[in-house]
């Protein structure tokens, strides 16, 4: 069914439609209506679930850990600070091989306090073992939720669905809401390869030595790198149901492209709108969507990003000391790729920040016509400003 | 194609998991404080002057344990249908939902449970004491004389009562009207009472002479005769016809008699007995006004009472008194004298002296009584401290060798003269009595001592036969000692009562009866301070597992040899029904 709907509430229908048996969380804006929704859902019966109030996101996602070490489906969602309160949590979640699936709207660390979108709270948590997933729109926060379901349980992992602060959350687009049945045809119910069982008791998560840790992190590893394929699966099986895929990652007129701007989040859509314009002009530009930041889809990057002489990475985050983060992954990615393209970082829209097809565009000028980077990331669209004594 | 790719091997899961059991490690020995089971004591019982485990009662009544509730109630009270009704519930005052929301319905409840046994015809099956020999009389059958027998009887005395009067029951039947007390419910108690084995004698004038005379030996007298001679004003025309006793007036309307009375009329006093005259007389027709030499907050009268009353449309008037009364034609003629405060007494109630030259008429149909009232003969008050004198919280105690001994109870001793006083010093008697003839003299405190409900001054008979509450600590649960996360705010019941107009048309009883289903609401509201209601969150919150509940037998107990002493049980436990003590250094299990 059609409906126009909030992003939240997208995100709120997947978890209802994946039949989550478990949510727990604390409210922090602009996640809040998530799970605002979902205890609505849980409260007039029309989700049977339980709804755990905590008092805080590490209570949250604790509480979900043991839940989900019990077998059953769990949910939760978050925000910048609620996410960062998370972390130790979050390699507990994956080190424990727990399929929990979490939201998380991306908003600006403080301070200064900001609620507005910016990548850098789930990207800071790149390495606690989470698959990460970043969203354009509405539909497709919904279908990712209920793809991230498939995808945890097969692999074993937690998986992220990530979208963008208001631009995203708050705004309200037509999202075609699946019945029931078929998502319970894409999605049966989750049948573990181990739980915490009463009957047969365990312990999870002992002191583990030298001698096996090694091997319990490769296997991590192992998954994630399955996982790569796994969301390969997942996607082909989703697009039999419900009709749409999405990729680990989109080539938009890569092919024949001198220079290919990298995005991810809602920026993707106006770069669309962007690259569409240029092309029209003749410019030979291409665009790239990056959606599955973990695992991190090396080959699909290379292969659309290869034949480019320039590729421009566009990042709504900043790793301090270092550049925009996609862009430290695309040149990662490429280096060694003989004869790969230069790849020239552009900070933008951070703190939700607008950027616009103007901005956009320059940046695409920049890039057609610098001969090289003029380092690791340029800012856009800085403005002067008055600095303490 | 899909399907062939779900053949491909399942994905690695190396994680740690271990099936060997941890209880090789008994991590009871890190600990240093010690959670313990312990049952501590809810401030409504000991507010209430008869002890009554409230607390209990509510959590039974909340569970639908009816039967069970209302023998806790005779567990100290013989009286639950008549102080669920006339009892100013000082329980209530110390409530502590009352600093959370409003305070627990006890009284209501208290009625609810007595009302529910009259109409299911229950019988209590409460535990009695093997028969002894000793032989006692209860002088008055009143709320004290009553208790007295009851309790005496279920520690296994012959209690023989002797009442003066045609019927018994004392105050309560004739000094209370059935708009507050339908005779019905007393019936109901008194029935109770005689099914225990209490013989009681009416139309019998008794004094201590006249009992020692008739050779049958009584070891002990219980004199629970009450004040039942009104007090007089002592001034001129007090003797005019049109001027009558309240107390006499009352029990005139409880014989059945009902006088109209039309115009004014006036009622000197501010005790309940002023109040209850003053609505009777209403109902009969008349205008009611309260004459009280202090202020209103100077009224001995429960406030509950004085209220009732000016909702009724009696009018008080305060700080003035009648000084003359003189024949007027067919009315009475009132002078009236101003008073003034002249400061205050210890317990903070007005010092009046008239006021010089203020002094009006007043013109008025009838003219009732209610200043007080005291005892019929000497031999009724209670002798002066001395040899052989034992005075005690509730009740004094004359021990003269060769002599039966004698007990004062009630109003003789009361400071307060409410019926809930009266059980508690019927109660302490028969224990004193008890005490007495098993151990001497000696004991009487002592064996008193330990069975008060918290500090005292109130008895508890459950502890006095080592009942399971004697195992309770005496530490009186306070509001911040409770858990209150864990309770929900919930609106106190509303007493359901007949409106204004159809109480003034007849004696019918003020106070509606309410539906099981609304008791157990208001039941639930009770925090049960300070006992255990099997709420298990010592299991739920404890991370060692180390809380052991046995459902079948509804006990729980603490396995120290994991119980690493965090106390979350303690800090969880939403009524305090736990303690956390510091381990004695040598003594770990």
């Amino acid at each position: 069914m059609r409906k126009v709907i909030e992003g939240s509430h997208a995100v709120a229908e997947g978890a209802r439609l994946a039949r989550a048996q478990v949510i727990s969380a604390y409210p922090i804006t602009p996640q809040t209506h998530i799970v605002e929704r979902l205890s609505e859902f849980c409260a007039d019966g029309t989700l049977d679930a339980r709804f755990l109030r905590v008092e805080s996101e590490h209570s949250a996602l604790a509480a979900l850990i043991g839940a989900a070490s019990t077998g059953v489906r769990t949910f939760t969602a978050t925000s910048s600070q609620g996410l960062a309160l998370m972390h130790e949590l979050l390699h507990w979640a994956s080190g424990a091989r727990l399929p929990v699936v979490m939201a998380n709207v991306n908003r600006a660390l403080a301070p200064g306090w900001n609620i507005w979108a910016d990548q850098t709270d789930s990207l800071a948590q790149r390495d606690t073992g989470w698959i990460q997933l970043y969203c354009e729109d509405s539909q497709e926060v919904l279908d990712t939720t209920l793809q991230a379901y498939r995808l945890a349980e097969w692999v074993y992992l937690p998986v992220m669905v990530i979208l963008d602060a208001f631009f995203l959350s708050h705004t309200y687009e037509p999202v075609d809401i699946p019945d029931q049945e078929s998502v319970d045809r894409f999605l049966p119910p989750f049948q573990p390869r181990f739980h915490l069982d009463p009957e047969s008791p365990c312990t999870f998560g002992q002191m583990s030595p030298p001698g096996v840790y090694m091997e319990m992190r490769r296997s991590i590893q192992d998954a994630m790198e399955d996982a790569l394929l796994a969301f390969a699966d997942v996607e082909e099986e989703f697009s039999r149901v419900h009709g749409r895929r999405y990729g680990p990652v989109e080539a938009v007129h890569c092919d024949d492209a001198r220079v290919i701007l990298v995005t991810s989040g809602t920026v993707t859509s106006t770069s669309r709108q962007v690259i569409a314009e240029l092309r029209a002009r003749g410019e030979k530009v291409g665009l790239l969507k990056v959606k599955l930041f973990r695992p991190f889809p090396v080959e699909s990057i290379r292969t659309a990003l290869g034949r480019a002489q320039k590729v421009a990475v566009i990042d709504r985050n900043f790793s301090f000391g270092a550049s925009g983060i996609f862009a430290q992954e695309i040149r990662a990615a490429l280096c060694n790729l003989p004869g790969h393209p230069t790849v020239f970082g552009y900070v933008a829209g951070l703190g939700g920040r607008d950027v616009t097809t103007a901005i956009i565009e320059e940046i695409y000028i920049r890039t057609r016509d610098a001969e090289a980077p003029q380092g690791e990331s340029l800012w856009v669209g800085l403005q002067e400003v008055k600095h303490a004594p | 194609m899909s399907s062939e790719r779900r053949e491909r091997p399942p994905t690695s899961l190396f994680i740690s998991r271990s099936y060997l059991s941890t209880e090789s490690n008994k991590t009871g020995s890190w600990r240093f404080l010690r959670p313990r089971y312990e049952e501590k004591t809810a401030p409504c019982s000991v507010a209430c002057p008869a002890g009554e485990d409230i607390g209990r009662i509510e959590m039974l009544t909340a569970e639908g344990r009816f039967h069970e509730a209302w023998e806790t109630v005779l567990r100290e009270n013989p009286f639950p249908g008549i102080c669920g009704r006339v009892c100013y519930h000082p329980c209530e005052h110390v409530c502590n939902r009352g600093e959370f929301d409003e305070p627990v319905a006890v009284h209501i409840l208290e009625r609810f449970l007595a009302d529910a046994a009259a109409r299911f015809e229950l019988k209590p099956s409460i535990e009695r004491r093997t028969p002894r020999t000793e032989k006692i009389a209860v002088v008055g059958s009143g709320p004290s004389g009553l208790a007295a027998a009851y309790f005496l009887a279920r520690l296994g005395y012959q209690a023989e009562v002797f009442e003066t009067m045609p019927e018994p029951g004392g105050v309560l039947r004739w000094g209370i009207p059935p708009y507050r007390l339908p005779l019905s419910v007393l019936n109901q108690e008194l029935t109770l009472i005689r099914e225990l084995g209490v013989r009681i004698h009416c139309d019998r004038e008794v004094s201590p002479e006249s009992l020692g005379a008739t050779g049958s030996g009584y070891d002990a007298l219980v004199l629970g005769c009450g004040h039942s001679r009104s007090l007089d004003l002592k001034i001129p025309g007090e003797n005019l016809k049109g001027v009558e006793d309240g107390l006499r007036f009352l029990g005139r309307i409880r014989r059945g008699e009902t006088p109209a009375l039309q115009g004014t009329v006036a009622v000197i006093g501010g005790g309940n007995t002023a109040m209850d005259v003053a609505r009777s007389a209403a109902r009969l027709g008349a205008r009611s006004v309260v004459i009280y030499r202090r202020r209103r907050q100077d009224m001995p009268a429960f406030a509950e009472e004085v209220e009732m009353a000016l909702a009724e449309g009696v009018e008080i008037h305060e700080l003035e008194t009648p000084v003359a009364i003189r024949r007027r034609g067919g009315r009475l003629g009132v002078t009236i004298q101003a008073m003034r405060v002249a400061g205050e007494d210890s317990r903070g109630r007005a010092r009046v002296e008239p006021a010089s030259g203020k002094t009006r008429e007043m013109e008025v149909e009838r003219l009732f009584l209610a200043v007080g009232a005291t005892t019929v003969a000497e031999w009724q008050d209670p002798p002066p401290q001395g040899r052989g004198v034992l005075s005690l919280c509730n009740s004094l105690l004359v021990h003269e060798p060769g002599h039966p001994v004698l007990v004062f109870g009630g109003d003789l001793v009361a400071e307060t003269k409410s019926v809930v006083h009266a059980v508690a010093s019927g109660k302490e008697a028969a224990m004193a009595l008890d005490r007495l003839f098993r151990d001497g003299l000696e004991a009487v405190r002592p064996g008193l001592q330990a069975c008060l409900v918290g500090g005292g001054p109130s008895l508890s008979m459950e502890m006095y036969l080592n009942g399971p509450r004697s195992s309770r600590n005496h530490r009186i649960v306070q509001y911040d000692d409770l858990n209150t996360d864990h309770f929900r705010f919930a609106p106190r019941i509303v007493e359901p009562r007949l409106l204004r107009q159809e109480r003034l048309r007849s004696f019918a009883e003020i106070v509606l009866r309410i539906g099981a289903n609304v008791a157990i609401r208001e039941a639930e509201r009770c925090f049960n301070c300070g006992l255990c209601n099997d709420c298990d969150n010592c299991q739920l919150f404890c991370p060692d597992l180390a809380v052991i509940c046995d459902r079948k037998a509804g006990s729980r107990s603490i396995n120290y040899d994991y119980c690493k002493g965090c106390g979350l049980c303690v800090v969880e436990c939403p009524r305090n029904a736990m303690v956390l003590e510091e381990e004695a250094p040598c003594a770990r299990s």
